[in-house]
């Protein structure tokens, strides 16, 4: 009767020490160990970054087919948009294209005069990137870190470290490039620090995501320094990531607390990371040459970004960051090409005041006291 | 009930990958389950023979390369998730719906702190409440696979 019983089983229904293998503790802690291995691995050094590679090219084709409902949804959309809608968007893309273009004439003018004052001041040529059009694939799946994934990667020479913009402002920096993806680490993720400068009144200072809301934290700047709510922030150009110029945030918030020397200053980023759908990559521009010297070389701050990808120094290293166009630490000097000293060492702090690169986690060992006016 | 074919399971896993990938909007970041693992954790209990802990810690590697986290993280708990859920294997058959569906409520909410818990040893931000909401979506999507795939497997009546 009992043989009778044991032949009615199921398979799995047979008790556990009938199922083949190893026993699932065994197992577990099998696995428990490999995936810390390759946590620590993968955090450390650079090992893994083939093998992710690898993997997210294989997982393309699946990508394209889940966002596949999505595009036709879209494709139906755009097909039965209203021919009245269509008429006023046309309208109102002329107007714009109007406004722009007469705001593109000065601008060349501008652009010309400039590198004529330039050229009589011996100074360099001023940044003018060239820029991909990207397409937002989705936002980051990880509730933890800002970041959105791009349609463009290393088949269209796509590098880490190349700032992303859209049409209002600063978004962030790719940070990781498959095959035909990207990765853009957002300005609002605890990672990304941006050199930025205060249209107002031309004061400098790094900027820091904060990780958590959509803002970004100005630490080490002292209660007296000034500073108004609606302030907006621009970024100024001596990293060498980011063209000058371009708007990254407005002042929101300045507490002033009584045992801290330093404000709390918040402000929330200008690019809406959430709604545009298309972005733009720029190029890392070229250094210019700059003339080693090797006397007053500055003692560079130690750089311990222990969590930053690798990738993002070395091309930050590559492309060593451009001149500053008004260093503050020496008036300027009219008949001789304006070299900062330290700008050749292979490092990512560019001038004496610009503190940490984009990326860089060091804080506040690195960011003198801006000079409130430029010379 | 006959045991799945193991071709089924790979496909489930498939579908589950696919939906892991898709682009999700805003609000539905927040309330988004976790497919794969649902899928998963199903299936190790449900056809031990085809899904051992193995191929549970092979999905959580493939929603760490999808998420572009730390590679390991999600591996790694979604191995000590189904762990867990095996060392009751034989009792589950002898829950009722509302003790199973806590025992999987309980399954999936360690798999999002044990996250959380690696995230803050690397310097994450902690995030707010709705962290939590993607356990009862979870849940929903575990019926789905009840009615799909059937019941836990119960013993015969002699």
């Amino acid at each position: 009767m009992l043989k009778g019983i044991h032949q009615q089983l199921d398979p799995q229904e047979s008790p556990a020490f009938f199922i083949q293998g190893p026993k699932p503790f065994s197992r577990l802690m099998f696995f428990c160990t490999l995936s810390l291995v390759m946590m620590a691995v993968d955090a450390r050094f650079d090992y893994l970054s083939q093998v992710r590679q690898w993997f997210s090219t294989a997982l393309h084709p699946l990508e394209v087919l889940a966002s596949a409902p999505n595009e036709w949804g879209r494709n139906i959309n755009t097909y039965f948009t209203s021919h009245n809608q269509l008429i006023q968007d046309n309208f109102t893309l002329k107007q714009q294209s109007l406004i722009d273009n007469a705001a593109l004439q000065r601008l060349a003018t501008v652009d010309a005069e400039n590198a004529h004052l330039r050229t009589l001041l011996a100074g360099d040529a001023p940044i003018i990137p060239q820029a991909t059009l990207g397409e937002v694939l989705h936002m980051g799946r990880d509730p933890f870190s800002n970041i959105i994934t791009l349609n463009r990667g290393s088949r269209h020479h796509i590098t880490p470290g190349q700032a992303v913009v859209d049409e209002q402002g600063v978004v962030g920096q790719i940070t990781r490039v498959y095959t035909f993806t990207s990765e853009v680490t957002l300005i609002t993720d605890k990672k990304l620090s941006i050199p930025i400068q205060i249209e107002r009144n031309q004061l400098r200072a790094i900027a820091f995501g904060e990780g958590k809301r959509n803002t970004l934290d100005i630490p080490y700047l002292p209660t007296s320094v000034d500073i108004k709510v609606g302030d907006k922030l621009v970024t100024s150009g001596i990293d060498g990531v980011y063209p000058a110029g371009l708007a990254v945030a407005v002042v929101t918030q300045i507490k002033q607390s009584q045992d801290s020397p330093f404000a709390k200053i918040i402000s929330r980023p200008i690019a809406g990371v959430n709604n545009h759908k298309h972005v733009l990559i720029l190029k890392v521009p070229e250094s210019p040459a700059i003339n080693q010297s090797s006397e007053n070389r500055q003692v560079l701050p130690r750089n311990n970004a222990q969590h930053l990808d690798q990738s993002v120094v070395e091309v930050l290293q590559k492309n060593n960051a451009a001149v500053d166009p008004h260093p503050a630490t020496e008036t300027p000097v009219l008949d001789a090409p304006s070299s900062e000293p330290g700008a050749a060492t292979p490092a990512v702090t560019p001038g004496p005041e610009t503190g940490t690169p984009t990326g860089n986690t060091t804080q506040g060992n690195t960011l003198a006291p801006a000079a409130p006016e430029h010379p | 009930m006959k045991p799945v074919k193991f071709g089924t399971f790979l496909f489930t896993m498939l579908i589950g990958l696919i939906f892991q990938l898709y682009p999700w909007s805003n609000a539905g970041i927040i309330i988004r389950p976790d497919f794969l693992l649902v899928i998963m954790i199903y299936w190790v209990l449900q056809a031990p023979y085809h899904c051992n802990i193995g191929w549970v810690w092979f999905a959580g590697l493939l929603v760490d390369l999808s998420t572009g986290s730390l590679l390991g993280q999600h591996a790694l708990t979604f191995a000590i998730t189904a762990f867990l859920g095996l060392i009751y294997q034989r009792r589950l058959v002898l829950f009722n719906r509302w003790q199973l569906y806590l025992y999987v409520i309980f399954l999936f909410g360690v798999q999002r702190g044990l996250i959380l818990l690696l995230k803050l040893f690397a310097g994450g931000e902690l995030p707010d409440w709705t962290y939590g909401l993607p356990v009862l979506s979870d849940l929903i999507l575990w019926q789905c696979m009840i009615i799909w795939f059937g019941e836990l497997t119960r013993p015969k009546k002699l």
